[in-house]
């Protein structure tokens, strides 16, 4: 028997922050597909649709929260993203949604969704950018 | 560079009663293989379905279900269709040995994300790449 996913000390259920970034990363893999010229059949696209406008939804919500938490320093746990974050995912959903009902993306549209991509990626990967991390300049 | 191919019309269905977790399951699943997925919110439902429609090539369960759990479904399905792949997956750790033991092929430990999904398919899902043919080099 194959195993996959967490190690069993960390093993626990899966909250919707988990299913969020999971989603996220997701939307990430489908646009960097669909910059690759990956195939995209009738699935796929009804995949990428239901998962931008779930991701959406969400993004949006988090938004308003991580407002508010710019506003009163409240504590809202993990997802503490600045909240240009979250315009930036919504703005990779309006993309994704482009792309998967069969609308071309003009160069510069596609420079546009590669720089949005960057930025997400960095921003999931860290939660500094990469250029504050004086250590790594040093080898 | 070869041509990378899926089992044909490969059907996969996803049972779990936590509808966030199912839904983001299927999303995956789908978008990777490019066909439909049957979702079930109980294993009774499922096995009904699969006794009448027939097996799927790859069953993909939370192993805590209504009715019918993931370990007794798991063993039920083994012993009809055994090329059926089943994937199980828990947040409890004990649930790793009694997934063994149902027959299961894979056990999925909760929290996972898209790369554990996308490793089943690759797994089971994509043909074996047919063997290097010696005999054309000599």
């Amino acid at each position: 028997m194959l195993r996959f996913g967490t190690k069993p000390e960390f093993m626990r259920e899966m909250e919707l922050d988990d299913i969020f970034l999971s989603r996220l990363q997701l939307l990430v893999i489908m646009a960097k597909a669909y910059l690759n010229q990956y195939p995209l059949g009738e699935f796929r696209q009804r995949s990428i649709l239901e998962n931008a406008a779930l991701v959406q939804i969400d993004s949006e919500g988090l938004a308003e929260e991580a407002v508010a938490w710019e506003k009163d320093k409240t504590d809202l746990g993990s997802m503490d993203f600045e909240p240009v974050f979250y315009h930036r995912v919504k703005l990779l959903t309006v993309m994704a949604e482009a792309f998967a009902k069969g609308h071309t993306l003009e160069d510069h549209k596609r420079e546009a969704l590669e720089q949005n991509l960057e930025s997400i990626c960095e921003a999931i990967t860290f939660r500094k950018k990469l250029s504050e991390m004086q250590f790594l300049k040093v080898a | 560079m070869r041509e990378v191919a899926i089992i044909d019309n490969v059907k996969i269905a996803v049972i779990d009663e936590d509808v966030v977790v199912r839904d983001f399951v299927v999303s995956t699943l789908m978008y990777s293989v490019n066909r439909n997925v049957l979702t079930f919110d109980n294993g009774f439902d499922a096995w009904i379905y699969f006794e009448e429609s027939g097996f799927p090539d790859m069953v993909v369960a939370d192993i805590n279900l209504r009715e019918i759990d993931g370990l007794t479904l798991t063993s039920k399905i083994k012993q009809i269709q055994p090329k059926t792949i089943v994937a199980l997956f828990s947040d409890a750790p004990h649930n790793e040995n009694a997934a063994r033991e149902h027959g299961a092929d894979v056990f999925m430990a909760k929290p996972f994300g898209v790369n554990e999904l996308f490793n089943l398919v690759q797994t089971f899902v994509v043909e074996p790449e047919p063997a290097e043919d010696d005999s054309s080099e000599s």
